[in-house]
C-alpha cells in the first residue's frame, strides 16, 4: 500500500504544470551539455565551463549594481568570457587550465567585491551557486530550446571540419578551415550554453552536465559520431533519471542529475564489453 | 610544358623576431617530385607551412594551381581539394575516437557548411577504394589510435589518395619509421604518383632517396642555396654550403 501510495504521489507530482518544465529543461540542458562536451573533453576544455560559470558572479555583480536582472546579464556576459579566454589564448600562448585559472579567480574576486555592496543579494548569491530546475519557466524552456537547436545546427554543418580540428590542427588549415573562426564560434556556443543553464543547474555544477556525458560516451563508442550521439543521448538520459529520482525521494534536482551521470559513467567503466581506449 | 602547379617567389617567414626563411623563390612542376633539403633548423618545415597557410608569411607570394594565396592564408576551396598536407609526425590525442574508416572519410570531404550525410554513398566508394589501393581496407573499422606506424603512414597515403589531387605536401612524412616501413612507404609513394599524375614537394633528410627517385632538389638554409636536378644539386659543394663541411667528410668516409 505504502509503495502504491508513493507511486501515485511520484505521479501526480510529474503532473504538475513546474515539473513538466523542469523534466524538459533539465532534459534539453543535459542533450545541450553532452552534445557541446563531447567536443569540449577532446580539446582538453573541461575546465573551461567550471570556470566561466564561477566568472559568473563578475557578470552577476555588474547587473545587481546597475539594477538588471542577472539572468539577463550572464548571456552577454559569458560571450564577453569567451572571445576574452580565446583572445589570451591566441595572443599568449600560455597554457589553457592556467589561463583560465587567471580569468575565473579574478573574475570571481572581483564579482565578491561587487556584491559585498549590496548586501541584500545575499540570497541570490545561493539561488546561482546551486541553480533552481523547479524554477523554470516557459521563457526558459524557449531559450533553452533554441540553443539545442542553434548548437544541433553548429555542430551538424561543421562536423568535418570540427573532426579534422580535432585531431589534428595543421591538417585543418591547409584543407582550408578557418581555425579561429571555427574555435570562437565554437567557444561562444559553450558559453551560451553554460550561461543558459548555470539558472537551472547552478555555478557549481555546470561543468558537470559537460564534461561527465561526454567521459561516459568515449568509455563506450568506438567511432567519432557514435561518441556525439551517446553523449548528446547519455546527457538527456541523466536527466530524465536524475529528475524521477529527485521525485521518488524529495531530493535536490541538480545535485540529483550529476550523481545520475556518475553512476552512468561508473556503469560505462564497469561494462563487459566497453570500447577499450586504444593507447 | 603544362602550368607549374605551386609557384613560391620571395617567400620571407619570420619566427618571433628572426627570419626562420628569407626570399625564396621556386617551382613545382606538374606530375614531378621535389625534395627540400637541408640541416635541422634551416626552415625547411616552416617554408612548407608558409606555403601552406598555416603560418602567416612577412613577404613574397604564393600560387598553387595558378591561384594566390591570400597574405593571411586564404585559398580558393577548390584549391584547397587539389592540395594534401602530411605533417612530420602525425601526433594526436590518441583518446580520439576515430576509426580509420572515419579518418581517410575526412580527406574525402570539403570542410564548409554541409549536412553531415551529404555524399553519403559517394564517400563510402571513394574510402573504400583508397584503402584497397594502399592495401589496408582490412583496417577500415579499427581506431587509428591502434594501428601501427607502417599502417598510420599507408593510411595517410589513403587520406590523400581518397579523392583526385595535383600537390601533395609531406613534411618529412617516412619519419618515425624502421629502414624497412620506410622503403615500403616510399615504394607506394612512388606508385601512387605515378598512377595518379601526383606533383609532390616533400622535406626529406633522406639524401640517397632524394638522389634515387626525386626530380628536382632544393637546398635550404633560411635561404635557398641551390635548385636544379639531384645529380647537379646534391654536389659536395653545394651540400658543403647547406649541411657545412664536417657532412660532406662524414658522407665521404661513409
Amino acid at each position: 500500500m505504502a509503495i502504491q501510495a508513493e507511486f501515485t504521489r511520484v505521479i501526480d507530482l510529474l503532473q504538475l504544470p513546474f515539473m513538466h518544465r523542469a523534466l524538459m529543461g533539465s532534459v534539453l540542458t543535459g542533450f545541450m551539455g553532452g552534445l557541446m562536451g563531447s567536443f569540449t573533453i577532446l580539446r582538453q576544455l573541461s575546465f573551461f565551463s567550471d570556470a566561466l560559470g564561477e566568472s559568473a558572479l563578475l557578470g552577476i555583480g555588474v547587473g545587481v549594481l546597475l539594477g538588471l536582472d542577472p539572468s539577463w546579464v550572464i548571456l552577454p556576459f559569458a560571450v564577453l568570457f569567451a572571445l576574452g579566454v580565446a583572445y589570451f589564448l591566441e595572443r599568449t600562448h600560455l597554457w589553457t587550465d592556467a589561463l583560465l585559472n587567471i580569468v575565473c579567480s579574478s573574475s570571481l574576486a572581483i564579482g565578491i567585491i561587487l556584491l559585498s555592496f549590496r548586501d541584500d543579494y545575499k540570497g541570490g548569491i545561493t539561488h546561482l551557486l546551486f541553480g533552481d530546475i523547479l524554477a523554470m519557466r516557459t521563457t526558459d524552456l524557449v531559450f533553452s530550446g533554441m540553443m539545442l537547436v542553434a548548437c544541433v545546427i553548429f555542430i551538424g554543418l561543421t562536423l568535418r571540419s570540427q573532426i579534422l580540428l580535432t585531431l589534428h590542427e595543421s591538417m585543418a588549415i591547409a584543407r582550408g578551415v578557418s581555425v579561429s573562426t571555427q574555435r570562437t564560434a565554437f567557444i561562444v556556443l559553450l558559453s551560451l550554453v553554460v550561461g543558459i543553464s548555470i539558472k537551472a543547474i547552478g555555478v557549481l555544477l555546470i561543468s558537470a552536465f559537460v564534461v561527465i556525458p561526454a567521459c561516459a560516451a568515449r568509455l563506450l563508442s568506438r567511432t567519432f559520431v557514435q561518441y556525439i550521439l551517446i553523449s548528446a543521448g547519455l546527457g538527456a538520459l541523466s536527466a530524465v533519471i536524475g529528475m524521477i529520482v529527485s521525485a521518488v525521494f524529495d531530493l535536490p534536482s541538480g545535485p540529483s542529475i550529476v550523481t545520475a551521470q556518475l553512476a552512468i559513467f561508473l556503469l560505462a567503466m564497469l561494462a563487459p564489453n566497453r570500447r577499450k581506449l586504444a593507447l | 610544358m603544362s602550368d607549374p602547379v605551386l609557384v613560391v617567389n620571395g617567400v620571407t617567414v619570420y619566427r618571433e623576431a628572426y627570419a626562420a626563411v628569407q626570399n625564396v623563390s621556386f617551382t613545382v612542376p606538374a606530375g614531378m617530385d621535389t625534395a627540400i633539403v637541408g640541416p635541422n633548423g634551416a626552415g625547411k618545415s616552416t617554408l612548407i607551412q608558409a606555403i601552406l597557410g598555416i603560418l602567416p608569411r612577412r613577404s613574397g607570394d604564393v600560387f598553387v594551381l595558378g591561384q594566390p594565396l591570400s597574405p593571411s592564408g586564404k585559398l580558393s576551396p577548390a584549391v584547397r581539394q587539389q592540395i594534401a598536407y602530411l605533417p612530420q609526425n602525425f601526433l594526436f590525442d590518441r583518446r580520439i575516437p576515430i576509426t580509420v574508416r572515419e579518418f581517410v572519410g575526412l580527406g574525402w570531404d570539403r570542410l564548409g557548411l554541409q549536412l553531415p550525410w551529404t555524399g553519403g554513398k559517394a564517400r563510402r566508394q571513394a574510402v573504400q577504394q583508397a584503402l584497397t589501393q594502399v592495401d589496408a581496407w582490412h583496417l577500415h573499422q579499427q581506431p587509428v589510435s591502434a594501428l601501427s606506424g607502417g599502417e598510420l603512414k599507408r593510411i595517410l597515403l589513403a587520406y590523400c589518395l581518397v579523392r583526385p589531387r595535383r600537390l601533395l605536401v609531406l613534411d618529412e612524412a617516412p619519419a618515425g619509421l624502421d629502414v624497412r616501413s620506410e622503403s615500403e612507404f616510399y615504394r607506394l609513394l612512388h606508385q601512387l604518383k605515378k598512377d595518379q599524375g601526383w606533383a609532390i614537394l616533400q622535406v626529406s633528410h633522406d639524401l640517397d632517396m632524394v638522389r634515387r627517385s626525386c626530380d628536382r632538389v632544393l637546398c635550404i638554409n633560411r635561404t635557398l642555396l641551390c635548385q636544379g636536378t639531384p645529380d647537379h644539386s646534391l654536389t659536395p659543394e653545394n651540400l658543403s654550403l647547406a649541411y657545412g663541411p664536417e657532412f660532406v667528410r662524414y658522407r665521404h668516409s661513409c
